[in-house]
């Protein structure tokens, strides 16, 4: 049996719907800051139960543009957590400042009470990763940003439609920066990116700053850069914005059916505490696991396709050197980086894929254990 | 009186409408391999644009304004730092070195509208790192004089070549000139995307790497990052388009070329009306025809009761606009590009247009002039 990591074949297995939509777009030539954008960027807000959504180039470029627009930049530190994807470092530097790092909790998200004792003068915000579609702590780091009056702004590439109690995320932070690559729970066909924010003043920068700082086509009021949703992926956006609630629903029906099934083996596999009142919407559904890397093989040689989500941890990379960190600086963060493992949990797998797995994972330590 | 529009400005649904069988398959093609991001179409993409510029690298990037972006940041132009460059362009040609954290130092422009090369010299400091030509409405600017001064002064030459895909000075194409080419492929290019898109070329296999690093987070592969960066891709959905088009482009230059050439007999000798013409050894691409005349505006507005659609690009030059306000310019700074400014007129020059089109505006342009000298 196959288990894809990749579901885009199943998700399009029916393109003439999408065809017929692009067909009649192309006759329109909407092309740039078109009407299926305008609309996607009003079911986005709806969706995420906030006043503004502005769509940008990638999710990248949602950060980026974020912190630039609040004046983060040369000189100023941004406190972040070396367990994320590259881009929200990236990001941190792109806008001019210095990521500081806090290890991360058992969650993969910012561990909130070590972020004090990263606080310099220079602080100016923190970046708080919703990683894997958990959510970070956001009551508690939102109390710490209060005490030393920082920003907060909130990556929520992977956690579309992710809550605290209800709170959606987005809620928090200045604003939150939103991913639409390929395979993410909302996905479209190239590279995407929103941001949501309550500010009217900067729904108005940002919508300014992402479109060469026109007024309009003659009146440039700020150098800005060109960083838009294409109107193209607004449009596949916008069939797809209605599956939002079913894939998420699917993904966390998913994940707790492997959690159940994987119990047994506790002795190998460590399933991560789920936060009471959070819901996580299982971007990537990742465990802890013995013998990480003979398990990969094995679940590749037996077509599953599991995968690490990332082997090197972020502040020991090449492009970190100049920071100073070193082994042991972030316990966590590297101890996960060589047990974690990362498995299917997408909204077209079925049952039996499920099982197969879970097979394949008692297979593999039975024959450990012997 | 004012009737429907028989010529607009611009009818990028006409270019698509020819050959949408062939966009919609190439989509599917991409839609079947499951690849969004980089990958084959892209490569195929880069392969066939490098040549095509006379260079040896091309890279996708998701915009023009990215591709001046990154090929200054891949020079090591950056905060301190000046870069010459003119204007009247469109203003992404000076955000980008705003962006990049260096101060943009502006020349005046030449009648054909590009930069004025004997004014480089004098606006040459200590902190100039590069000089950043724009081939204006598809005109090659005059690369011979700006790499001279550009080697003399020991400068970066990078070219904006947004709107000038495939034109030529002295028999070489723009793009191949300096440290690295820009181009744009926004829809209403001569080459151009359903979206954004843009593209470095160079000869430098260092500003290669560096500008596909920077594309793409810094990965070296998936799990190393050399360096901390954003990413700006080029839509493999897109490139994929853009393979089907560039089968065309030659055929669309062409036809741009003799709707101008047309433009440039029909209305010869006209009283207070300038046309752009073309020196010898260039090859304008006429991504604008852009024609001067006494009472601009007066005639924008007889067009349009013809029903011809005109564009002004642009009316207020960059160092006047507010985003410019801590430059240090002020009306009276730059003469030739101010003046320019109040009189030009954009006429469409686009591959669809048919020949009772061309007649139409033409005639009409005549018809208003000597009426406004009366």
């Amino acid at each position: 049996m196959r288990v894809n990591f990749s579901y885009l074949e199943q998700q399009f297995a029916d393109l003439e719907p999408y065809l017929s939509d692009l067909r009649d777009f192309l006759r329109t030539s909407d092309f740039t800051l078109g009407k299926p954008l305008v609309e996607f960027e009003n079911r986005f807000a709806t969706l995420c139960g906030m006043p503004h959504a502005i769509g940008v180039a990638s999710g990248t470029d949602a950060l980026i543009l974020s912190m630039k627009i609040c004046g983060v930049g040369c000189g100023a530190e941004v406190i972040t957590t070396p367990t994320t994807f590259f881009a929200t470092v990236g990001a941190i530097v792109a806008c001019g400042a210095k990521p500081v790092f806090v290890d991360s909790e058992e969650g993969f998200v910012i561990d909130p009470a070590k972020i004090e004792s990263a606080i310099t003068p220079q602080t100016k915000a923190i970046l708080a990763v919703h990683y894997t579609g958990n959510v970070a702590d956001m009551p508690a780091i939102m109390e710490v940003a209060r005490r030393h009056n920082l920003m907060v702004f909130e990556d929520a590439c992977q956690s579309i439609a992710a809550s605290i109690e209800g709170v959606p995320v987005g809620s928090w932070g200045e604003t939150a920066s939103f991913s639409l690559h390929p395979l993410k729970n909302l996905n479209v066909w190239g590279d995407g990116g929103v941001i949501v924010t309550r500010s009217d003043e900067l729904a108005t920068k940002l919508r300014l700053y992402r479109n060469h700082g026109m007024i309009n086509r003659d009146e440039i009021a700020v150098f800005g850069c060109n960083s838009l949703l294409n109107t193209l992926q607004a449009l596949i956006g916008n069939r797809l914005i209605k599956d939002v609630d079913w894939i998420t629903n699917r993904r966390i029906v998913n994940a707790p059916y492997y959690d159940d099934r994987l119990a047994s083996l506790g002795e190998f596999v460590q399933v991560p505490r789920r936060r009471l009142g959070v819901k996580h919407v299982y971007h990537l559904y990742i465990l802890r696991v013995k013998q990480r890397d003979g398990l990969l093989a094995h679940l590749q040689q037996n077509g599953i396709e599991g995968k690490i989500h990332y082997p090197v941890p972020l502040h020991l990379q090449p492009a970190a050197r100049y920071l100073g960190y070193k082994t042991g600086d972030f316990p966590q963060c590297e101890s996960d980086c060589r047990s974690i493992i990362t498995l299917p949990v997408h909204q077209h797998l079925t049952r039996e894929q499920i099982e197969y797995t879970v097979e394949q994972i008692k297979a593999f330590y039975t024959k450990q254990r012997r | 009186m004012s009737s429907p529009t028989s010529v607009p400005y611009v009818n990028i649904a006409a270019l698509n409408e020819d050959i949408k069988a062939e966009l919609l398959e190439a989509v599917s093609r991409v839609l079947d391999s499951g690849q969004f991001i980089l990958g084959r179409e892209v490569e195929v993409f880069e392969k066939q644009f490098a040549p095509l510029c006379g260079v040896r690298y091309a890279v996708g990037l998701n915009s023009g304004t990215d591709a001046l972006i990154f090929a200054l940041r891949a020079l090591g132009v950056g905060v301190g730092d000046e870069v010459i460059t003119v204007p009247n362009s469109f203003v992404a040609s000076t955000s980008c070195i705003v962006l990049v954290g260096a101060r943009p130092v502006f020349v005046d422009v030449r009648e054909d509208y590009n930069i004025d090369t004997s004014l480089i010299e004098k606006a040459i400091t200590p902190r100039t790192k590069a000089i950043l030509p724009v081939h204006l409405t598809g005109r090659p600017a005059d690369m011979a004089q700006i790499l001279d001064v550009a080697s003399r002064h020991g400068l970066w030459v990078v070219e904006d070549c947004a709107q000038a895909v495939l034109a030529e000075y002295q028999g070489q194409r723009v793009g191949s000139f300096g440290a690295a080419g820009c181009f744009s492929l926004h829809p209403l290019k001569t080459l151009n995307a359903c979206g954004d898109g843009g593209v470095v070329t160079t000869n430098d296999e260092a500003v290669y790497e560096k500008v596909k690093l920077y594309r793409n987070l810094g990965l070296k592969t998936r799990d190393n990052c050399v360096i901390w960066s954003g990413n700006s891709r080029l839509d493999t959905l897109q490139a994929a388009i853009l393979l089907v088009k560039l089968k065309h482009l030659h055929r669309w230059t062409e036809k741009r070329r003799f709707n101008a050439a047309y433009y440039q007999k029909a209305l010869a000798g006209i009283p207070r009306v300038q046309v752009p013409l073309d020196q010898p050894h260039e090859r304008a691409v006429y991504h604008t025809f852009v024609i001067q005349a006494g009472a601009r505006d007066k005639l924008q507005q007889y067009l349009q009761d013809q029903g011809i659609g005109t564009a002004i690009h642009y009316p207020i030059p960059i160092h006047l606009q507010e985003a410019a306000s801590n430059l240090g310019y002020r009306v009276g700074s730059f003469p030739v590009a101010e003046t320019q400014a109040k009189r030009i007129l954009s006429l469409p020059v686009y591959s669809e247009l048919e020949q009772w089109q061309l007649e139409h505006v033409a005639e009409a342009v005549q018809r208003f002039s000597p009426r406004s000298e009366r």
